[in-house]
C-alpha cells in the first residue's frame, strides 16, 4: 500500500511537473519543472527495483544536465525572457498536431494489457552487477553504438561552438591562450 | 522494501520484526542528525582554532573552557536575527535554496555506515548503488547554491552561484571517476563492503586500506573533493575578495546557518568518504572502531583546515583548466591502467 501511495504521488508530480514546464512563464519555474518531473521519473525507477537507474537517473539528468539548463536561464537573468500575453492557442493547428498523435498513442496502448512483472529475483534484479553483465554481454553492440552516437554529438557540437568564435576573431583569454599553446 | 541488515547479532529478534525495525531506523536517523548538527559545529570551531593556531593567534578562547561554548553562543545570535529578505527576491526560491542544500547533505548519511563496536556496524539504507546515491544526493548542491545567487536578485550572488554550479558539475566528474578503479577492486558499491573490503595474500586475509592499491585515485579524489564541498583554494563561488560573498550574500538569519551547516557536513560527509573508501573504515589497532572512524574523520577534516591556510585561491580559468585538462584525463587513465592491472592480475 504505500508503493501504491508512493506511485500516485510520484505519477501526480511528473504529470503535474510537465505541465508546469510548458504553462509556467518564468523560464527558471519551468526548468525546475523538469527537475520535479525527473525526480519523479527517478522514484518511479526506484519502485521497479531498478536501483542503478534510479541513482543514474538523479546524477546524469537532475545533477548535471539540467543544472546546465538552469546555468543558462539565469545567466540570461530575472524577467528577461518572459513572454507577453497568455499561451495562445491555435485550435486548428493544435487538432491537426494532436488527433494524430493521441490516435496513434490510442493504437499503441490499446494492445497493452495489464499484466504482473515476470518474476524476477529481487536481490539481484536493478544491481549494478545485473546491469553491468547485461551491458557487456547481451547489449554490447548497441551500447557501444551509441557511445559513438554521443560521441559524434560531443565532437560536432564542440566543432560549431569553436568554428563560430573563431569567425568573430574574439575569444575568452583562456582560449586565446590555448591558441598561443 | 530493500533487505536491511544489520552486522551484528540480533538477540531479542527486534531487527526481523517489522515494527521494530522501523523504530530502529527512526531511531537512528534522529541520532544522525544529533550527532551531524554538533559534528558541524565542532568543525567550525575546530576550524577556527586550528587557523588560529596556525596564524599564531589564539582563535575562540573566551565563551566556555577552550571556547568550546563559543558555536552554541554564535548559534544563539543567528537564531535571533531578523530573518529579512531583500527587495525583488524570488520568495519561494529564496527560502528553497538553503531548505535543499541542508536536506541534501543530512542525506547523503543514509547510506554511510558507521563502524561503532568491534562487529557492529550500522547503517540506515542498505542499497545496493550505495555510494551513487551519496553522488545523487551531493549533486543536488549545484541547486542550492545556483537558486541561493538566482534569487538573490543580486549580481554578486548570481555570479558566485554560476560559478558553483559550473565547479560541481566540472568536478563531479573527476570525483566519480577517481572512484571507479575503488569499485572494480573491491567489486562493490556498498560502502561498508568497501570499508571492510580484506586481501588474501600469502594465504592470510586481512584488512587492506586501499590508499595503498589506488594512490592515484586517493589523489584526484581529495583535489575533487575540496572543489565539491567549495573550500579554499576552490571556493571561488564565495570568494569574499570579488564576490562579497557569493550565493550567500543576501542570507541572514537561520537561513544563513543552514547554508552554513549544509557545507560543513558536506565536509565531514567527504572526510567520512574519504575514511571509508580509502583508509579501510573504522579499522585499526587496539582501540574500539568508533574511536578510529572518528580519528580518521578529524585527520581529514584537519586537512581541509591546513589546505586552508596554506593555499592561495585559484583564478576560475585555472580551476576550470584542472578540473577538465588534468584531473578528468587523469582519472579516466588511472581507470584504464587499473583495469588491465587487475585483468592482468586475475
Amino acid at each position: 500500500m504505500v508503493a501504491q501511495a508512493i506511485f500516485w504521488i510520484a505519477s501526480a508530480v511528473a504529470i503535474l511537473g510537465g505541465v508546469g514546464v510548458i504553462t509556467l512563464r518564468q523560464p527558471i519555474n519551468a526548468v525546475l519543472s523538469l527537475v520535479a518531473v525527473m525526480l519523479a521519473l527517478s522514484v518511479l525507477f526506484l519502485l521497479l527495483s531498478a536501483q542503478f537507474i534510479f541513482a543514474v537517473q538523479i546524477i546524469v539528468y537532475a545533477g548535471a544536465v539540467m543544472v546546465l539548463f538552469l546555468f543558462v536561464v539565469a545567466l540570461l537573468g530575472p524577467g528577461r525572457e518572459r513572454t507577453r500575453g497568455g499561451l495562445r492557442l491555435h485550435w486548428s493547428l493544435s487538432l491537426l498536431v494532436a488527433l494524430p498523435f493521441f490516435g496513434v498513442l490510442w493504437a499503441m496502448l490499446s494492445g497493452v494489457r495489464f499484466r504482473a512483472p515476470q518474476k524476477a529475483d529481487l536481490a539481484t534484479f536493478g544491481s549494478v552487477q545485473q546491469i553491468g553483465i547485461g551491458l557487456f554481454t547481451k547489449y554490447l553492440f548497441p551500447f557501444e553504438l551509441t557511445s559513438i552516437l554521443l560521441l559524434v554529438a560531443a565532437v560536432g557540437a564542440i566543432y560549431l561552438s569553436r568554428g563560430e568564435r573563431a569567425g568573430h576573431g574574439a575569444g575568452t583569454a583562456d582560449e586565446d591562450q590555448d591558441d598561443r599553446a | 522494501m530493500s533487505s536491511i541488515t544489520l552486522a551484528a547479532p540480533d538477540p531479542l529478534g527486534l531487527y526481523t520484526n517489522p515494527i521494530g525495525h522501523w523504530v530502529i531506523v527512526v531511531v537512528a536517523m534522529v541520532v544522525a542528525l544529533v550527532v551531524l548538527m554538533t559534528g558541524a559545529a565542532y568543525s567550525v570551531w575546530f576550524e577556527r582554532v586550528a587557523l588560529g593556531r596556525m596564524q599564531r593567534r589564539p582563535g575562540p578562547n573566551r565563551v566556555g573552557p577552550f571556547g568550546l561554548l563559543q558555536l552554541a553562543a554564535d548559534g544563539v545570535k543567528l537564531a535571533f536575527k531578523e530573518s529579512f529578505a531583500p527587495r525583488m527576491v524570488d520568495p519561494v526560491l529564496y527560502v528553497l535554496a538553503p531548505a535543499i542544500m541542508v536536506t541534501a547533505a543530512f542525506l547523503a548519511w543514509a547510506v554511510i555506515p558507521v563502524g561503532i563496536w568491534y562487529g557492529f556496524s550500522y547503517w540506515i539504507a542498505d542499497l545496493n548503488v550505495g555510494i551513487l546515491l551519496v553522488l545523487a544526493v551531493s549533486s543536488m548542491n549545484a541547486y542550492a547554491l545556483l537558486l541561493g545567487g538566482w534569487s538573490s536578485n543580486n549580481k554578486y550572488s548570481l555570479l558566485g552561484g554560476l560559478r558553483a554550479a559550473a565547479q560541481l558539475v566540472s568536478y563531479e566528474l573527476s570525483l566519480g571517476l577517481a572512484l571507479v578503479p575503488v569499485f572494480m577492486i573491491v567489486g562493490s558499491l556498498r560502502l561498508q563492503d568497501i570499508a571492510t573490503y580484506q586481501v588474501h595474500w600469502f594465504g592470510a586475509s586481512f584488512p587492506l586500506p586501499l590508499i595503498l592499491v589506488a594512490p592515484l585515485s586517493f589523489v584526484i579524489y581529495m583535489v575533487s573533493a575540496v572543489a565539491e564541498v567549495n573550500r579554499t583554494p576552490f571556493d571561488l563561488p564565495e570568494a569574499e575578495q570579488e564576490l562579497i560573498g557569493g550565493y550567500l550574500t543576501e542570507y541572514s538569519g537561520l537561513k544563513f546557518v543552514c547554508f552554513y551547516l549544509g557545507e560543513y557536513i558536506n565536509m565531514i560527509t567527504v572526510a567520512a568518504l574519504a575514511t571509508l573508501l580509502f583508509l579501510a573504515g573504522w579499522e585499526g589497532p587496539l582501540l574500539p572502531p568508533v574511536f578510529w572512524m572518528f580519528v580518521k574523520i578529524v585527520f581529514f577534516i584537519f586537512l581541509f583546515i591546513w589546505l586552508r591556510t596554506t593555499l592561495p585561491r585559484l583564478r576560475y580559468d585555472m580551476l576550470m583548466r584542472l578540473g577538465w585538462k588534468v584531473l578528468l584525463p587523469l582519472a579516466i587513465a588511472n581507470v584504464v591502467v587499473t583495469a588491465i592491472v587487475l585483468v592482468a592480475v586475475q
